[in-house]
């Protein structure tokens, strides 16, 4: 029971260090600004550490009116998500001592940045669907002022546009929330869901109410078509909030609709009806299309950011085949896009940082220049393209496996084939940049060449994450393993 | 026994007040002393009566026709009293300060007082044709307040309110009429006091009087399309309109509605008729009228005038529902909402006060000059969008409660309403904060020269509001509780 | 016999008299007589009804030793005693409030005919209420007529002369009208006495013979005193004559004369032709359709005013619009609404002329709406005397036009016809509109001027020490009022007992 404690700590020491960094007015100085920020990062992930480790807390913690409670209850499911949390935190914050560097207030970065780590674990770790809504909410308001950070136009449009999608996402989940808690069994979440036994007559309105949730986390995480968002918002944020942004926080509304269809819903709700139809189409279309923008795109960050629309819909589409090998692949892309996608994000964010250059068609010959970076950059996109024994080779695989195996007709044959096609795709977007990048062509200066490498404190984490995309793919049966016990309580 | 004590609270704001003009004050300072003591103690009269708890009705005089002024203390009229007598002393002493530089403060005073009274009276009334005398005395006695700058908009103003809420009472006098006739009592029973057997064929026509002083009392309460003078009031000084326009005036209208509704026609009579969905109907086009109204309008008072338009229908909605369940949500916003909506106003009113500023596009970068104001106010408008933690999330999870529970397809259109409507207070009332707070790039400091919070007679009221709005939101058990109980009349 | 029960033919001979006397008196001394009479019948009536209350039912008096049908007789009833008295309160307050003005307005030579011309008014008022003779009564309403031409002549501008021409011509158009529906009843029924006239009528009715005739004899009739009473659409006279004439003239006019016909009417309804019969018969209808119209359209006329006297004479089309409504509804419960009316609306016509004279004097004498503005703090009492007023009218609870309005919504409400909901509407719709016109002109009053402009036109301030009698005149008749508006179970009882036994 003393595991409370670490759950507490976990989730409201980062919060409260946030806000202390905020509004505390002595800390001008960059590295005490530094350390405060590292020290309360490091305590909070410590103790997240501990939580994931014993794996088994639980913590009514504050009821304000009727069935509405704050329950943090740590499961299976928490804890893989709070672990890749965590590490992509810590590494997108090194990289961020660097990189602020040449942006301004930084004081409200990292305190902000220390709050949503806070507010993030408190997602992994609630216990019902009031606790994830509440915390959920929370999350839009403070990632807006990492968005909004550098204050020009474009960015304060952005974030408005982030607020007004995100809101409606979130308030099409309170309708649900307002239905579900007449009519489900419970809205704690539990494995395999507690059913609606309660809905009688109303399965018509229920499918409905289940649907609008759908599409509610599905704004956050950028499905069609309420993805217009992305990436508008991504992109305008300093390069490492960008990287959290795509990694992360668009993590969260996965991690959303998994608590409601698998947790609290129960699937068989949902299987074979128009709700799954819907929803496979929509994830199917997202996929298809966030691939074609993004191979479109010029701007690297755009283009990264269409390409997390893309993916994230490979994970919903896993989802939706209610199937648990399409899961397990759709979990395990949950893990590595984090870290590869970051990990793009962070050498985008390197190369802005160094070179000032934001355009795909002014990159040539970037290899030589900084070719650490470019170099986490390729196993990154290896990593996501799904070429063996990349990490995201095992996560297509999965996938496309089952969804053959599901059953579900059209489907079952159309995912493959739009994730084939969409690796191309992908394949198109990311490696040109490698292959030029390395490669410039024979106008390229080689003259006027100098070495523009980011120092350690960036380039480390870059490394770190680069070797877990690639690593995670060639030993992932712990991951595999673990992810298969937590399937096997669903269905 | 306590009765008597109601008639002493209600007798002594009016005669106190009244004795203001004409009371030889030493200086200011003693005149501020004299009316904040009179309120005070007003106050804790009627607070003391309250917990004493008797219901005996008191008659205190009779006229017409077996008609009587008389009070009593029901479960709504201690909702309603205590909800004045606590927000009354705040806003006394937050006029202090800002009636400074306005004239005329002797009159202003008077009448300030006289309407505490006033609004008591209403409260407590225990029969329809009471609550209509002091109704009728409420509109007279806020004349002179929203007239108190004595320009012409003031002047158009003050006749569009009068002729408005004269009119509209005018018309729930024909629902009097009927209830003096058809009704066993004109005492306010909840369940309502028609007689069936007298009824007979007239259910039509007696749906058709309900739905006409729906409307008469509507005007008040500022249901589209009465609504109309709600915003031009906003010409009145702010103690004026905040208290009155966010509290006493129009929760008296709501509070009409909800004894016109519920203890006087009767819930079950009302239910299922083809009334039902006309008054429904109208609360939801109000709901979303009102917002929309408020994203467009650039003047801080009235965007906020709008913004409560917007919020009674919330009450309206809760109370068209017809059963217990909507009526504790109709409770509970009005408590929510009194506390949220004065804490806006009184923040505009600071803003407006400190820097002469109306309108929203001159507010960039006052955030960090008036911290405390724009943070009550940021208080305010997370509560207003509803989330969670605050008094806005309550009082909406309350209101769809009974929706979902009401089984009724038209409340679950109601519910999408709300939501919509929260969407658009996010943009009406973020878009305040974050101009506040992020003005973007070429903001120059120029323009927020000179700006500070201001005393402590202003921010402390601020402060307090803040504060209970984030109370109730975290601690709602016992309102709610207390709310139930009154629906199910055990008050 | 009692010798109370002299009272009614006492007071009409006092008050024929004192007018006679006056003639030879001069100014003050006629004023001193007039208002000793007032006072004197004021007691008396309040004796009587007091008796009457106390002993129940009516009784007749024979005039001389000649008994009926051939001799003159007069009837008291708690409601003929109740109506004398407030008649003689309301004359009273109102040549009181206007007596500073009389002074101002009229030639001091003439202030005596003044004197003469309110007695004879009195008289007449008196013998309508109590008489039991029909042509007695038309002989009284030709003297009510020529006294009210005089109260209007009184003033001389040329305003008030085509004022009384107009009224002249149409009174007398009316009387005409009542005339030759009198002589068509005598010749019907044979009989000039109301208790006769009505068994008569029975007869008739039960017979089945003369239907038509009889029909447009009532009709004549009711046009007539329509016409004198200034029912929509006859009401064209009005506003000029209210408008135009002095203070107390005009309070007199409207609080007074016209409910003297008005109640003329109600007798020969009840006691002339039986309430049955009217009610069988559609000239209530009618009175209801024309009740309505009056009531919307004098309102809207009154918006339009810019001068306040005549906005206030216009409200008065409206409020006697209330009255007929009340007739129209053809219940025993729509006439004691209209006669509680009566007695409301006198009290706060009377209270809104004098105070409104109170406010034009301070600005100059100038009656433009915009010229008022802040005239209530000019001249405090007129202001809170014109607010009170206002807020009668609009129906405000603890006023006695809340309890007129009730009682109409009741009376609709009780008995529920196609009629109700019209009543009913046009009542909510007539309330919005007074409040338009008269809060408006509440409102104006209460804006402070500014100081330049007041001295600019010569404005001045009148504070209530300077005009003792004027701000006593206000107070009591805001005493009337709230007596009117809080204590009314009383006065109702007063009524129903009175119609029960009018009869």
């Amino acid at each position: 029971m003393n595991f409370n404690i670490w759950l507490i700590l976990a989730v409201f020491l980062p919060i409260a260090c946030g806000v202390l960094i905020l509004f505390f007015p002595g800390l001008k100085k960059r590295n005490l600004l530094l350390g405060v920020s590292f020290l309360s990062l490091a305590v909070s992930m410590l103790c997240a550490l501990a939580v994931i480790a014993e794996g088994k807390a639980e913590l009514h913690l504050l009821q304000f009116g009727g069935s509405l409670e704050v329950y943090f209850h740590v499961d299976p499911l928490g804890r893989v998500f709070a672990a890749v949390i965590t590490v992509v935190w810590l590494m997108a914050g090194i990289f961020s001592c660097e990189y602020m560097k040449h942006e301004k207030e930084e004081k409200r970065y990292f305190g902000f940045y220390v709050l949503v780590y806070g507010v993030l674990m408190a997602l992994c770790f609630s216990g019902n669907l009031v606790t994830y809504y509440m915390f959920y909410e929370m999350m839009t308001l403070t990632t807006l002022p990492l968005i909004m950070h550098n204050k020009s136009r474009e960015a304060i449009m952005a974030g408005l546009k982030y607020l007004f999608y995100s809101l409606c996402g979130a308030y099409l989940v309170l309708f649900g929330i307002y239905f579900l808690n007449r009519y489900a069994g419970t809205l704690d979440f539990t494995a395999g869901g507690s059913g609606l036994e309660a809905a009688g007559g109303h399965s018509a309105l229920m499918l409905v109410v289940v649907f609008l949730m759908i599409l509610g986390f599905g704004v956050k995480a950028g499905m069609f078509p309420m993805h217009a968002w992305l990436p508008t918002a991504h992109p305008v944020a300093p390069a490492p909030a960008s990287a959290v942004l795509s990694g992360l926080v668009v993590k969260m509304g996965v991690l959303g609709i998994v608590r409601v269809i698998f947790y609290v819903v129960g699937p068989e709700v949902i299987r074979g009806t128009w709700v799954q139809t819907a929803w496979l189409t929509l994830t199917l279309i997202t996929v298809f299309m966030g691939s074609m923008l993004a191979y479109r795109e010029k701007v690297m960050k755009k283009r990264l950011a269409y390409s997390t629309v893309s993916q994230i819909s490979y994970i919903l589409f896993g989802l939706a085949l209610l199937n648990p090998e399409a899961m397990t692949g759709s979990l395990l892309h949950v893990v590595f896009h984090a870290c590869v996608k970051s990990c793009l994000f962070l050498s985008a964010g390197a190369v802005i940082y160094k070179t000032g250059k934001t355009r795909v068609d002014e990159l040539t010959g970037i290899g030589k220049e900084m070719p650490v970076t470019i170099w986490c950059y390729t196993f990154a996109s290896l990593a996501l393209v799904g070429i063996p024994p990349a990490s995201g080779f095992i996560s297509k695989w999965y996938l496309a496996g089952g969804s053959l195996e599901s059953g579900i007709p059209v489907f079952s044959w159309l995912g493959p084939v739009v994730l084939l096609v969409s690796a191309l795709l992908t394949a198109g977007y990311l490696l040109p940049i490698t292959i030029r990048g390395f490669l410039p062509g024979a106008d390229y200066d080689y003259e006027g060449l100098q070495k523009k490498e980011p120092s350690g404190v960036m380039v480390i984490p870059l490394l770190i994450l680069a070797g877990l995309s690639v690593l995670l793919g060639t030993f992932p049966n712990p991951l595999i393993h673990y992810l298969n016990e937590i399937i096997g309580t669903l269905f | 026994m306590s009765q008597y004590w109601i008639v002493a609270a209600i007798l002594l704001p009016i005669l106190g007040g009244a004795l203001t003009p004409v009371l030889p004050f030493r200086s200011r300072r003693g005149m501020l002393i004299y009316l904040e003591v009179l309120t005070i103690a007003t106050s804790a009269i009627v607070l003391t009566a309250l917990s004493r708890g008797t219901t005996e009705t008191l008659h205190l005089v009779y006229f017409v026709r077996g008609l009587s002024i008389s009070f009593r203390i029901d479960g709504l009229a201690m909702l309603f009293g205590g909800l004045v007598s606590i927000l009354w002393p705040f806003a006394m002493l937050y006029s202090f300060e800002y009636m400074e530089h306005e004239g005329h403060e002797k009159i202003f005073f008077m009448f300030y007082s006289m309407t505490y009274g006033v609004t008591l009276g209403v409260a407590f009334a225990s029969d329809m044709l009471s609550m209509y005398l002091f109704y009728e005395l409420l509109t007279l006695v806020t004349v002179p307040l929203i007239l108190h700058t004595l320009v012409r908009e003031a002047i158009l103003a003050v006749r569009q309110y009068l002729y408005m809420s004269l009119g509209g009472a005018a018309f729930a006098l024909i629902a009097i009429v009927f209830l003096m006739v058809y009704g066993d009592t004109m005492e306010f029973t909840l369940g309502g006091v028609l007689n069936p057997a007298v009824i007979g064929g007239e259910t039509n026509r007696l749906l058709f009087v309900y739905l006409l002083a729906f409307f008469g009392f509507g005007v008040k309460a500022a249901i589209f399309p009465m609504s109309a003078w709600l915003p031009q009031a906003g010409v009145a000084p702010t103690p004026v309109t905040a208290l009155l326009h966010a509290v006493a005036v129009v929760k008296a209208g709501v509070f009409a509605i909800l004894r016109l509704t519920y203890y006087s026609f009767g819930a079950e009579f009302l239910k299922g008729t083809w009334v039902q969905p006309i008054v429904m109907g109208f609360a939801m086009f109000t709901i979303v009228y009102g917002c929309s109204r408020a994203v467009k309008e650039q003047h801080i008072k009235r965007r906020l005038a709008y913004s409560t338009v917007s919020n009674l229908s919330y009450i309206i909605l809760g109370a068209s529902m017809m059963t217990p369940a909507g009526m504790v949500g109709a409770m509970a916003h009005m408590v929510c909402h009194a506390f949220m909506k004065i804490g806006s106003f009184l923040c505009a009113g600071a803003i407006m006060h400190q820097t002469d500023k109306k309108y929203i596009y001159e507010l960039n970068g006052f955030g960090r000059k008036m911290p405390v104001v724009f943070g009550c106010f940021t208080v305010s408008a997370l509560g207003l969008m509803g989330v969670p933690g605050l008094a806005g999330f309550i009082s909406k999870w309350n209101l769809a409660k009974a929706a979902v529970e009401s089984e009724n397809v038209m409340a679950y259109f109601g519910i999408g309403c709300l939501l919509i409507s929260a969407l658009l207070t996010a943009i009406y009332m973020m878009s305040i904060v974050i101009r506040a707070f992020f003005p973007g790039r070429d903001f120059d400091g120029r323009s927020t020269e000179g700006v500070r919070d201001p005393g402590w007679k202003m921010c402390f009221p601020l402060l307090c509001f803040a504060a209970a709005v984030i109370a109730i939101g975290l601690c709602s058990d016992p309102l709610i509780c207390f709310l139930q109980d009154i629906a199910a009349g055990i008050y | 016999m009692a010798f109370v029960q002299n009272v009614p033919f006492f007071s009409i001979m006092l008050s024929m008299f004192s007018g006679i006397v006056s003639s030879i008196l001069p100014g003050k001394a006629a004023k001193r007589l007039n208002t000793a009479v007032i006072l004197v019948i004021g007691a008396a009536s309040a004796w009587l009804l007091s008796w009457l209350m106390r002993t129940g039912g009516s009784f007749t008096f024979m005039m001389g030793h000649f008994p009926a049908p051939w001799g003159n007789e007069i009837r008291a009833g708690a409601l003929e005693a109740g109506m004398a008295l407030f008649f003689c309160v309301i004359m009273l307050l109102s040549m009181l409030g206007g007596r500073k003005k009389l002074f101002d307005e009229v030639e001091v030579t003439k202030h005596n005919i003044y004197y003469i011309l309110t007695d004879l008014l009195l008289s007449s008022l008196l013998a309508l209420v109590y008489t039991n003779d029909l042509f007695t009564a038309y002989v009284f309403v030709e003297i009510n007529t020529i006294a009210a031409c005089g109260l209007i002549m009184i003033r001389q501008n040329g305003r008030t002369i085509e004022a009384a021409v107009r009224y002249m011509i149409m009174s007398l158009l009316g009387s005409g009208l009542l005339l030759m529906g009198i002589c068509m009843l005598y010749d019907l029924t044979g009989h000039l006495l109301m208790s006769n006239i009505k068994e008569s009528v029975a007869a008739i009715m039960a017979a089945g013979t003369y239907q038509i005739p009889l029909t447009i004899t009532i009709g004549l009739v009711t046009v007539g005193l329509a016409i004198k009473s200034a029912l929509f659409p006859f009401h064209a006279w009005l506003p000029d004559a209210y408008g135009y004439s002095t203070v107390s003239s005009a309070a007199m006019l409207s609080s007074l004369v016209s409910k003297g016909y008005i109640f003329l009417l109600i007798k020969i309804f009840y006691c002339v032709v039986g309430f049955d019969i009217i009610v069988g018969s559609k000239i209530p209808n009618v009175l209801f359709l024309f009740g309505l119209s009056g009531m919307i359209f004098g309102s809207i006329s009154a918006i339009w005013e810019k001068d306040i006297r005549r906005m206030i004479a216009f409200s008065s089309v409206a409020q006697i619009g209330y009255i007929y409504m009340g007739f129209g509804l053809g219940t025993t419960e729509g006439m004691v609404a209209s006669i509680f009316h009566i007695l409301a609306h006198a009290a706060t016509k009377s209270l809104l002329f004098v105070s409104a004279i109170g406010l034009t004097d301070v600005s100059a004498g100038s009656r433009n709406f915009f010229d008022l503005t802040g005239s209530a703090y000019r001249n405090k009492v007129a202001g809170v005397g014109f607010s009170v007023g206002a807020m009668s009218m609009v129906g405000i609870p603890l006023f006695s036009g809340f309890v007129s309005k009730l009682l109409f919504a009741e009376a609709a409400v009780m008995h529920p016809t196609h009629k109700m909901m019209p009543t009913l509407i046009v009542l909510a719709v007539s309330t919005i509109l007074n409040a338009i016109y008269f809060l408006k002109t509440v409102v104006r009053i209460y804006v402070p001027e500014k100081r330049e402009v007041e001295a600019e036109k010569g404005y001045f301030t009148m504070k209530a020490g300077q005009q003792r009698l004027y701000t006593i005149t206000i107070i009591l008749f805001i005493l009337i009022n709230l007596v009117l508006g809080m204590m009314s179970e009383p006065i109702i009882g007063i009524i129903e007992t009175g119609l029960i036994h009018f009869i």
